[in-house]
């Protein structure tokens, strides 16, 4: 039984980028879209309008990317490694927020590494969540949870929530 | 009953009946009366109604404590694990109690054989005290029969309350042994008591040292919660001291107390030997009440200007300090004083009474007032409240069903 | 006691005796042999930056834990206004885990959401107090106890310095401690970390060596020292917790206990067990003294005869 949780809470935080294409061609402007999918097990996936994003920054990738696009980022500290005009190998979130960031391989590999400058990044979750959530904060974006992606029959099982919903109230136990 | 010995009746005083036969064990039982003389005598009483009205509310709501649960008759507090049971039941019960040690300590160890008349009274108070402080623990532990845990099944030996619970384990056993002679005597066994007497010493000693540990580390529970405790209830160093020093004149006052009740309300069963010798020995008593309350109070001081808290002493909760040592403290011990000065038990009777009163304040202060002093206050629940009342009568009920009966108050006559 | 009052002075500002106690606590620290955790045990760092309140922690560890039904839904955020004799929400036998919101005044980024949960102590107060012996501190760092040999006496509840343990009134048959167990039997035991960790879509909490966080934290702090209150709250705190805090807000803004002392609690109850074995070994000798002592003059009028005492 616990098997089946710990699988499901592990693919509730694996957000995968599945149809991100792996194109640099296109890093310019990036893809129109994507779809953020992985989540699918207690939310829908989140449709992505990065066209959209792209255009709210004003074309500075870096507000999201860091400097993986080539564009200076914007935190002095990053600038005096990354000071800018140098594309990365890959700017696909997931490639350096792993998607297994509490996993003890990742764990070991970052306890091991002691070259590795950056052993305090988020995982892929929460680099996802951070960053739109902290700039929607700012900018009066939209924060609920369901304002991005739409959360699913598990995932109200899991919050007790809408037809999972606890029916009568029980007296709660006093403090 | 006081009536009936006063019509001319007397009660059991030995194993032969004025005609030369021997009384059978159910005719001690109800002291020499015919059954139907004893209960009419039962209902005569009016103290035995309003027990029975105690019972009518109390006996329902115990045992609807075991089938509901802890959370039906407490506020099921987290914040307040322990509430009256333990605060009351067991952290005032047992130092009441401590008469038992102190006497046999007083007359077997010290050879203060004028204290005899009492020491029996001394020795059933501390077996009682116990016992009821066990039947509270009972009452409160959420699984009971759990109870031998921690003596043979899952042993902690690092924590106080192992100590405890071992310490009042055998300090329990050391105390029944202890009046193993007067139920002998009662009974007519005398070679239980032969060996007893040969052993007295032994448990004497036992008893001391069981109880300055098991005293000490009802105190030394609290030093978990540092911080939980208001500072001027609290000291890591001298808890432990504190507990141990008030339980010495809290045992002795309650000793004053019950002997007084004695006097008052159970006179028949008194002999002559007792009643004489009571105003001498509550004022021998006293004495030694008083040379612990101002032990007492020394340590409280200090332990204050140990940890330098007589910034506490000007807030709220400073007067309410202040309060309880003037009540439960220095009262008594002018009382006491006085007492001893003018040769008046009474004075000391009172003494006594107020320094009960104010050993129960102190232990309710540590155990729940000045718990969570800066969180919240928890009035207990009002079941609680019943339930502590209905086991404090079934101790009243045992006590005086033991004092009518065995050779307490009376010597028996051989 | 002694620690708890001077840093109640340290707050006053009385600057006279802040040498006073860092010279006290010193002493203190070397005197008493303290267990400062096992040297790998893992632990968790949480930053409350970070935290946006969204409570999916408190549903995950309901659904690992196999807890009953909450009684309001996971996604009521009206439960942050709950109060409870003027309290907010704390862990019950039906929830390990509560966050609370803690509204600070000319916070910008409006309130401070706090995780709150069994800190897992290097040296636990539960542990050391428990008469049966039920808790153990796992080299993995987690406190965990068994429930088969709880008697209910619940001074784990008075002795825990967080006022973490709950307890099950509501059962008759079986009521037993309840508390987080750093989700040991499923999750840490093979490495992983707690439901609520991984749950957490903001990654509030970092999972790892507790040694590793530590210098992880001071790493954080110390890259944004305009952002973080200088203090890694856990760290060091009666002994040291597995689960450590970093906020932008100071603790005990937050309803943290800034006056806990480094010392483990076990700390102040040893000055009382130091005195059992002296008890045990010099009463009897002591006492039996004092009662040839009280009856010599009885012992002589009685015997002179035979001559022999």
């Amino acid at each position: 039984m616990t098997r089946t949780r710990n699988t499901f809470l592990v693919i509730m935080i694996t957000l995968a980028l599945s149809g991100w294409p792996p194109v640099f061609g296109q890093a310019e402007t990036g893809p129109d879209s994507a779809e953020l999918d992985t989540l699918a097990q207690l939310y829908d996936a989140v449709a992505f309008d990065h066209a959209a994003h792209v255009e709210m920054v004003e074309g500075n990738c870096a507000r999201c990317h860091h400097h993986t696009t080539g564009v200076a980022p914007t935190n002095p500290k990053c600038l005096r490694c990354h000071p800018g005009g140098q594309e990365a190998d890959s700017m696909a979130c997931k490639d350096c927020h792993s998607e297994k960031r509490f996993e003890s391989a990742y764990l070991a590999e970052i306890a091991a590494n002691t070259d590795r400058f950056h052993t305090d990044i988020p995982g892929l979750k929460g680099a996802y969540h951070r960053n739109c959530l902290g700039c929607h904060q700012e900018s009066g974006g939209p924060t609920g949870c369901a304002d991005c992606h739409a959360r699913n029959e598990k995932g109200d099982a899991f919050f007790s929530s809408g037809k999972y919903a606890p029916k009568s109230p029980q007296k709660t136990s006093g403090h | 009953m006081n009536q009936l010995v006063k019509q001319g009746f007397s009660p059991v005083v030995s194993h032969r009946k004025k005609d030369g036969s021997a009384w059978t064990v159910k005719e001690k039982i109800f002291l020499g009366l015919t059954p139907g003389d004893y209960f009419s005598e039962q209902f005569r009483n009016p103290f035995n109604w309003i027990l029975a009205v105690i019972y009518a509310v109390g006996l329902p709501i115990i045992i609807g404590r075991f089938i509901y649960g802890l959370g039906w008759v407490t506020h099921s507090s987290y914040d307040y694990p322990w509430g009256l049971f333990l605060g009351f039941g067991l952290f005032t019960m047992v130092p009441l109690s401590a008469s038992g040690f102190m006497m046999g300590t007083t007359v077997e160890l010290f050879g203060r054989s004028d204290f005899k008349p009492i020491e029996r009274l001394g020795l059933l108070n501390g077996l009682l005290g116990y016992l009821f402080a066990v039947v509270f623990l009972q009452v409160d532990l959420g699984q009971p029969w759990r109870l031998i845990y921690p003596m043979f099944v899952s042993l902690g030996p690092a924590a106080v309350l192992f100590l405890v619970a071992w310490h009042v384990a055998t300090y329990l056993s050391c105390q029944i042994a202890e009046l193993v002679p007067a139920f002998a005597e009662w009974m007519g066994l005398p070679r239980a008591k032969k060996f007893i007497k040969s052993i007295v010493l032994g448990l004497t000693i036992a008893g001391i040292i069981l109880s300055t540990l098991h005293q000490g580390a009802l105190g030394g529970l609290f030093t978990y919660a540092p911080g939980k405790i208001h500072p001027l209830w609290y000291s890591s160093p001298f808890q432990w001291f504190h507990f141990l020093c008030s339980a010495i004149f809290a045992g002795l006052s309650m000793l004053i107390v019950v002997s007084t009740l004695c006097k008052w309300f159970m006179r028949w069963r008194c002999d002559e030997n007792f009643l004489n010798s009571l105003d001498r020995l509550t004022l021998g008593i006293a004495k030694g009440a008083a040379l612990a309350l101002i032990t007492y109070l020394a340590i409280k001081l200090i332990a204050v200007a140990h940890d330098n808290e007589w910034q506490y002493i000007f807030t709220g909760w400073g007067q309410w300090f202040l309060l309880e040592i003037t009540i439960g403290v220095i009262v008594p011990l002018i009382l006491f004083t006085m007492a001893i000065r003018n040769d008046s038990a009474d004075l000391a009777r009172l003494g006594a009474f107020i320094a009960v009163l104010g050993i129960v304040l102190n232990r309710l202060n540590t155990a729940l007032i000045a718990f969570n002093w800066n969180l919240y206050q928890d009035i207990p629940h009002w079941r609680e409240v019943v339930i502590c009342i209905t086991v404090y009568s079934t101790y009243i009920v045992v006590y005086r069903a033991i004092l009518a009966r065995m050779p307490i108050l009376y010597t028996w006559k051989e | 006691m002694k620690k708890l009052n001077r840093r109640f002075f340290l707050k006053g500002g009385m600057a006279g005796t802040a040498l006073l106690a860092d010279t006290g606590l010193a002493k203190k620290a070397s005197a008493a042999d303290t267990f400062g955790g096992y040297p790998d045990s893992m632990g968790v760092l949480v930053d409350f930056t970070k935290c946006v309140g969204c409570r999916s922690c408190e549903a995950a560890c309901n659904k690992e834990q196999g807890l009953p039904a909450p009684d309001k839904p996971f996604d009521y955020m009206s439960v942050f206004d709950e109060r409870h004799k003027g309290q907010k929400r704390r862990t019950t036998e039906k929830a390990y885990t509560v966050v609370n919101r803690y509204n600070i005044k000319d916070r910008e980024q409006g309130p401070v959401f706090r995780k709150f949960q069994c800190n897992h102590c290097n040296e636990p107060a539960c542990l050391t107090s428990c008469f049966v012996n039920a808790y153990t501190k796992t080299k993995e760092g987690a406190v965990i106890y068994d429930p088969t040999v709880c008697v209910g006496c619940r001074t784990c509840m008075i002795a825990c310095p967080f006022y973490v343990p709950a307890y099950s009134y509501s059962n008759p048959i079986n009521p037993v401690i309840k508390k987080c167990i750093m989700c040991y039997d499923t999750r840490l035991k093979f490495g992983r970390p707690p439901a609520c960790v991984e749950a957490c879509p903001q990654e509030v909490m970092t999972f790892g060596k507790r040694k590793d966080l530590i210098k992880l934290g001071h790493n954080r702090i110390q890259k944004n020292p305009e952002k973080y209150i200088d203090h890694l709250y856990g760290e060091k705190e009666v002994g040291g917790t597995a689960w450590m805090y970093m906020s932008d807000v100071p603790f005990e803004e937050l309803g943290f206990n800034t006056h806990l002392g480094e010392q483990p609690i076990i700390s102040y109850v040893k000055e009382f067990l130091t005195i059992v074995p002296m008890v045990l070994t010099i009463w009897p000798a002591l006492f039996t003294g004092f009662y040839l002592l009280a009856n010599r003059k009885e012992a002589f009028k009685n015997e002179k005869p035979s001559g022999n005492e």
